[in-house]
């Protein structure tokens, strides 16, 4: 390499960074950045309806949220409807992560990939309609399906078995909104699951078939292994989302204390006129902490499932 | 056709010079001083002459300056929102506020003009109605406390309307109750002998005879409804000396304590408070409710879906009791939630307060309170033959007002009434005791509001 073209070449590489990185980086910074700066700003601050910052810095939100007790065993006691909040997030994220979001989206993958090419496309193309559906329709749906009164399709099916009908919204609130937000966030995992099943080479399976694997050996064995990357990957995604999620909680379950989880706390003292709202440094104080629980878990998660590792080197050979 | 292209030059331009012809004629004057008036009014079925007043208002100055020959002109820029409520709207015309964008005249509800004038909002009204006095001396003395922040005047108040309990006396026919036992309703609400316990045992009894499938149904959401209810378990939300808002712990766990023996004695649907406004209306008006506490407004909608016709139809059909005395010998209740004009703290305030005062004049009053089922701001527009043949509900209404309370013009109102809010729901649904609830609550209040707030006991 003649060194006449070094430098030419270095100057190309800023300008050519600025120029392909340079959209994407103001988009993140406009869009992804700023918003969490902003947000910062205005937990430290006493912003409510007027819209000023009269008080700054405070940290008056948070003591809102908990108070410094040197008996507790972290020094400090959460309240507790924040408590509350804390301990129905986590329940809703769970179990709609795990039933739902990868245990069931990886039953719809197995299943609609074992069956005629056809047929699972069709299938697949359903658990995507709910996805497709404006969320205020989905929504819509849900409550005509759990309506407390006999008019309601879950009530009229149960009532065909002789079962009195029943209140979902007020007895089981936390499996309605698991299940709502489960029904529709199953077909992400199970497109991203199916692609990766596509991705094994046919050869293995006839492999493992030869020398006398069954359906479910050649599931833990071939599928499983070539399916950890995309598992680690849903797990993060869908758990991140699933925390700050709370639109299908607000449509259907309204602000009910039942379902209050973090998102819909923040969102009932800042948006939510009629119910609270103009808080918007009490909220962005519950938001930051939302933002910090976010990152702590994705970190856990990256580490637990070694997505280091597996983001380095691929695990099955494509060609 | 004109076919070349100078023709069609040609053609062109003739049209233009006719098109400037007919601007040049209909184009309207330019005056030397044009007054722009910006007015925030939310779209509201229910009030479309609070800005539409406004507007008339000013229509009938510029034909005073015309008279006059000055060559000053006021336009109306009518800021329409589309907030769901008045509480979104106020938040809006706050950030608006903040952004420096003050509207010169707003429609508001009245219990925020406490966060108003603590935002640097609103003129101070007192001297502008004490000099213009002949506009607005027969407005109704009471409705003047609702437009008070810290003893002055922020405001002008745009209707008035009072809060009660609804009966479907139909339902309570069926249930086995005689004309006779419903007509002395009203005086033993009045007398305090029939209590709210009284409301919910004979909501019960509907229900149990099979006459209603719902007892009765409250607001679903957050809203100053409930004051009435609390006030009859003696909680007095306001201290007008500290200008604080106040609270008992006991008599929010009676508040409580009520709502949990309505629920479980099967007149009050536990999941009250994730209703919707729809069904919560359709309870009512589809005959499946005995009971219902809103507002007068109503009557026009419940006229409609019960297909009713005029007073005495009305009330064979339907009941109207203040809200009941918690306990025996109390005083019954009731509540109204007057909307009003504010004027903003801008250079045109004084101008916008006298658009304002005509507006609040009696003829463009009755027809906005007529029109929506609103009562009177004036004294006199009781007497106008428009509120006597189609107002007539309203004026049966009136009496009512005599024990009618308002909300606090305090900024944290509505915040106070969240959080009260969630103590409702907490105990309907089965959540908490009403003793937990009201420990809940009181914690909440003290959190949230701080100094704000007194409580009690």
């Amino acid at each position: 390499m003649n060194h006449a073209f070094v430098k030419p070449q270095r100057t190309h590489g800023i300008s050519d960074t600025v120029l392909f990185l340079g959209p994407a980086i103001l988009l993140l910074s406009v869009f992804f950045l700023a918003p969490i700066v902003v947000n910062i700003f205005v937990a430290f601050s006493d912003m409510a309806r007027t819209v000023r910052f009269e008080d700054f810095p405070t940290t008056q939100q948070f003591n809102k949220l908990g108070k410094l007790d040197p008996e507790a065993l972290l020094g400090f006691e959460l309240r507790g409807s924040f408590y509350r909040a804390l301990a129905l997030t986590g329940t809703f994220v769970f179990f709609t992560l795990f039933i739902f979001n990868v245990t069931f989206a990886l039953i719809l993958a197995l299943t609609t990939t074992a069956v005629p090419e056809r047929m699972g496309a069709v299938f697949r193309a359903i658990w995507l309609l709910p996805r497709m559906s404006p969320s205020i329709v989905y929504a819509l749906l849900w409550l005509w399906v759990i309506d407390s009164t006999e008019r309601g399709l879950f009530n009229q099916v149960i009532m065909a078995f002789g079962l009195e009908p029943m209140n979902l919204q007020l007895d089981h609130p936390m499996t309605v909104i698991v299940v709502a937000n489960g029904l529709i966030g199953a077909s992400l995992g199970m497109i991203i699951f199916t692609s990766a099943i596509r991705s094994i080479p046919e050869h293995l399976f006839h492999a493992a078939r030869a020398d006398g694997a069954g359906s479910l050996s050649i599931i833990r064995h071939v599928i499983l292994p070539a399916l950890r990357w995309p598992i680690s990957y849903i797990t993060i995604y869908q758990s991140l989302a699933l925390l700050v999620s709370f639109e299908y909680i607000f449509l259907i379950m309204g602000p009910s204390r039942s379902t209050m989880t973090m998102a819909m706390l923040s969102y009932t003292k800042t948006l939510a006129p009629g119910i609270g709202g103009g808080l918007y440094a009490y909220g962005a104080a519950i938001a930051l902490i939302l933002i910090v629980i976010g990152i702590v878990v994705a970190l856990v998660m990256w580490r637990l499932t070694n997505m280091k590792n597996l983001l380095q080197r691929p695990r099955i050979e494509v060609r | 056709m004109p076919q070349t292209w100078e023709g069609i030059m040609r053609h062109f331009m003739l049209i233009a010079a006719a098109a400037m012809a007919v601007v040049g004629v209909t184009a309207e004057p330019i005056f030397a001083e044009d007054v722009t008036i910006k007015l925030w009014a939310r779209a509201d079925r229910s009030g479309p002459l609070r800005a539409g007043n406004i507007v008339a208002a000013a229509d009938q100055m510029n034909r005073m300056f015309e008279a006059a020959g000055s060559d000053t002109r006021v336009k109306i820029d009518l800021i329409e929102t589309n907030a769901a409520g008045f509480d979104a709207d106020a938040l809006d015309l706050l950030k608006a506020h903040s952004v420096g964008d003050t509207p010169d005249i707003a429609v508001a509800a009245h219990e925020w003009i406490g966060a108003f004038v603590e935002g640097g909002m609103l003129a101070n009204l007192e001297e502008h109605i004490s000099a213009n006095a002949s506009m607005y001396s027969d407005i109704i003395p009471q409705l003047w406390e609702s437009v008070k922040f810290k003893g002055e005047r922020y405001g002008v108040p745009q209707d008035s309307e009072v809060r009660m309990f609804f009966m479907n006396k139909d339902i309570l026919r069926a249930a086995g109750k005689t004309n006779a036992e419903l007509s002395a309703l009203e005086a033993a609400v009045n007398a305090g002998e029939f209590t709210m316990f009284d409301w919910c045992d004979l909501a019960a009894e509907a229900v149990e005879s099979g006459a209603a499938k719902v007892g009765w149904v409250h607001r679903p959401n957050v809203g100053p409804d409930f004051q009435m209810v609390m006030a009859s378990f003696g909680i007095e939300n306001y201290n007008k000396a500290e200008a604080k808002l106040q609270i008992t712990r006991s008599g929010l766990t009676k508040f409580y304590g009520w709502l949990k023996y309505c629920v479980d004695n099967g007149s009050l649907p536990a999941d009250m408070t994730t209703w919707s406004w729809d069904s919560t209306h359709a309870a009512f008006r589809g005959g499946d409710s005995m009971g219902k506490f809103h507002g007068i407004w109503n009557v026009g909608a419940q006229m409609e879906s019960f297909g009713l016709t005029g007073a005495d139809d009305y009330f064979n059909k339907i009941g109207w009791i203040n809200a009941p005395a918690g306990e025996k010998g109390g005083k019954p209740q009731n509540l109204s939630h007057p909307i009003v004009y504010v004027v903003g703290n801008t250079p045109n305030k004084d101008l916008a307060a006298l658009l304002v005062g005509m507006a609040s004049q009696p003829v463009p009053n009755t027809a906005h309170a007529v029109g929506t089922n609103h009562t009177p701001i004036n004294y006199g527009q009781t007497a106008m033959p428009e509120f006597i043949e189609k107002g007539w509900a309203l004026v049966a209404g009136t009496p009512m007002l005599k024990v009618a309370g308002f909300m606090p013009n305090h900024p944290n109102i509505g915040q106070y009434n969240a959080v009260v809010f969630t103590g409702i729901q907490a105990v309907e649904t089965g959540e908490m005791s009403a003793e937990d609830a009201a420990d809940m609550v009181i914690e909440e209040l003290e959190v949230e509001l701080g100094d704000a707030v007194i409580i009690l006991d």
